[in-house]
């Protein structure tokens, strides 16, 4: 049981990390990988929860996510590149033309 | 397990084909304009749905409220009233976008874009297993995100996108994360068995079943718009293709709300925590802040996603009470159906106005009333539903949930309060809706009526009729909402 907790310590370590670099990063890639980090971090929580499960119901929804975390990040991406023809740059502190 | 003819499953296979075969369909005819040939077919794929979904109501084959299954999805009368109201938002989108559709490219993809979406809500309406919910919820967020993107030329849609999937994107990863949780504490991922592990959990382990609870609240909370995670939204509706902002207020906020329904709510019932008090106060937040600042606004569209929000507000006081009043729920359900018309109807209506005049600026709206007569009348007719003017259906929607919060008053002293603060949020409601109406008719010189977009008056009068029959006979609405209504007990168990 002692390896779980330090499967869950790395995780909630790496959600910190994901949450502090969405806080204080004003760069869309950087912000982008902040988020993947903590998809990565509950991915890691999954997979090991499942190894110490009797079955795989967590890999599989790891590997699920993993899927939908790269089409997420396509479409980010390609976003960022429609902005960045427009802007030239990818700070989101450029981006406020709304507001009210 | 499921067969092959219920609902969810038959509604993912007929839009789910629509939806792949359009971009096919355009690159194989090698063409780019012909914007109503996609529009019909799919209008076609939603109508079929919707006649589906109420022909397995009318023969009954659906099954009364069931909340748990072993399967991952269940054909129950809850999903049903969630699948009809986004199928609904969705039919008016793919209509409204008709004539906003002329002017722009590709509307192939955009259609079929639209309909995988909705296939996404009405899965997370269904879905009863936690990595269902979740390949869901992506399917419905990751179209929408390239739907507010969709003109590439223009900044404040890109801008909007950029934001938009910032928020939606750190969402679905709180969501994820509070999945993992929830899977390592109780082994499963079925909403019932997750459910039931959490009333036997060791008392050690509750702090960790509450952050899980509050990732679900946060991470839904996104979407939904309540109030510490809404800054997304005014600036995401401002900005994204008119159409689309019906499809992302009336339609993906209420998935938010069916998935919270799902699991907060009961979760709340099984851990016998005091959530109620929270989700009380997020309520009373949220419709506060919504309106206040709506107030201040001087773009149409921004003060509708401001109303917007302090309607998530009014709905989540059904949420709250829930648990200590069985109006609570039923409540909501009836309000988030009268949302879904209302707020669809104001955005497409606002649709109109852009592609007719291509103004959102309040101040020029000054005359709208004789320039646009329709568009104009329908869309006073939908914010004074959504103020709760009788005999308007909003109005009976509102008093059940502000009945379900005085209700609850026996058992939680601070519930009257929610009514309370829901009549006078209402009431300064009623003044910007006001305002509104006094610069489309009562202010402005006369000038000229120009033509109205036919698709769109058509999905006026349509709404119109819906907003006012029902409000003057709500009867069957009202039976068929407390059909759809999960029973909640604290003796709940799958």
């Amino acid at each position: 049981m002692s390896e779980l907790i330090d499967f869950t310590l790395v995780s909630v370590a790496l959600l910190g990390i994901g949450i502090y670099g969405l806080a204080v990063k004003r760069n869309f890639i950087r912000m982008l990988f902040a988020i993947e980090i903590i998809i990565n971090a509950a991915n890691l929580n999954l997979v090991a929860f499942g190894r110490f499960l009797p079955h795989s119901g967590g890999q599989t929804l790891a590997l699920f996510s993993i899927a939908i975390a790269a089409a997420e990040v396509a479409v980010g991406l390609s976003l960022i590149i429609v902005a960045y023809r427009m802007y030239h740059n990818v700070d989101i502190a450029d981006f406020r033309s709304l507001k009210g | 397990m499921l067969e092959i003819t219920s609902t969810p499953l038959v509604i993912m296979a007929i839009l789910g084909t629509v939806g792949v075969l359009l971009p096919i369909i355009s690159i194989v005819r090698k063409e780019k304009g012909s914007n109503s040939f996609y529009a019909v077919i799919a209008f076609a794929a939603l109508i079929v749905s919707i006649g589906y979904v109420g022909y397995q109501f009318l023969n009954e084959n659906v099954a009364p409220a069931a909340l748990f299954s072993e399967d991952v999805i269940v054909d129950d009368a809850f999903g049903g009233l969630f699948a009809i109201a986004m199928l609904i938002v969705a039919l008016f989108t793919t209509v409204g976008s008709f004539n906003y559709m002329r002017k722009h490219n590709s509307p192939a993809v955009y259609y079929s874009l639209i309909l995988l979406a909705t296939i996404g809500m009405v899965l997370v309406a269904y879905s009863t297993d936690l990595v269902m919910l979740f390949v869901a919820w992506e399917l419905m967020s990751i179209p929408t995100y390239v739907l507010v993107g969709f003109i590439k030329k223009n900044p404040s849609s890109n801008e909007a996108a950029l934001k938009y999937f910032l928020f939606g994107a750190l969402s679905s990863a709180i969501i994820i994360y509070g999945i993992s949780l929830a899977y390592g504490l109780t082994g499963s991922t079925n909403i019932g068995e997750v459910i039931q592990g959490y009333s036997t959990l060791d008392p050690s382990l509750l702090p960790l079943a509450l952050l899980s609870v509050g990732m679900f609240i946060a991470g839904f909370g996104f979407k939904m718009g309540l109030v510490p995670f809404h800054q997304w939204l005014p600036d995401t509706y401002e900005g994204a293709p008119a159409p689309i902002t019906a499809l992302l207020a009336a339609a993906t906020k209420k998935a938010g709300f069916a998935a919270t329904i799902r699991i907060i709510v009961l979760g709340m019932v099984v851990l016998h925590l005091d959530w109620t008090l929270a989700l009380g106060v997020i309520a009373v937040m949220t419709m506060t802040i919504g309106n206040i600042a709506a107030i201040m606004q001087k773009n149409l569209t921004r003060m509708l996603a401001y109303s917007s929000i302090a309607h998530a507000g009014y709905i989540l006081i059904g949420l709250a009470v829930a648990p200590h009043s069985s109006l609570g729920l039923q409540g909501s359900l009836y309000h988030i159906l009268n949302h879904a018309v209302m707020k669809g109807m104001a955005f497409i209506a606002i649709a109109g106005i852009v592609t007719t005049l291509a103004v959102t600026h309040i101040d020029k709206l000054q005359g709208l009333g004789r320039r646009m007569p329709i568009t104009a009348l329908a869309l006073v007719i939908s914010l004074f539903a959504l103020a709760g003017v009788p005999p308007l259906a909003g109005f009976w929607s509102k008093l059940m949930l502000f009945g379900s919060a005085l209700d609850a008053g026996s058992t939680l002293w601070w519930a009257p309060w929610l009514a309370i603060a829901g009549v006078l949020n209402s009431a300064l409601s009623l003044a910007y809706y006001g305002w509104i109406t006094r610069k489309m008719y009562f202010e402005g010189e006369t000038q000229k009526r120009v033509k109205e977009p036919k698709a769109i008056i058509a999905v006026m009068i349509t709404s119109m009729i819906f907003l006012i029959g029902f409000g003057i006979y709500p009867e069957p609405i009202m039976q068929f909402v407390e059909f759809a209504t999960p029973v909640i007990s604290s003796d709940l168990m799958p």
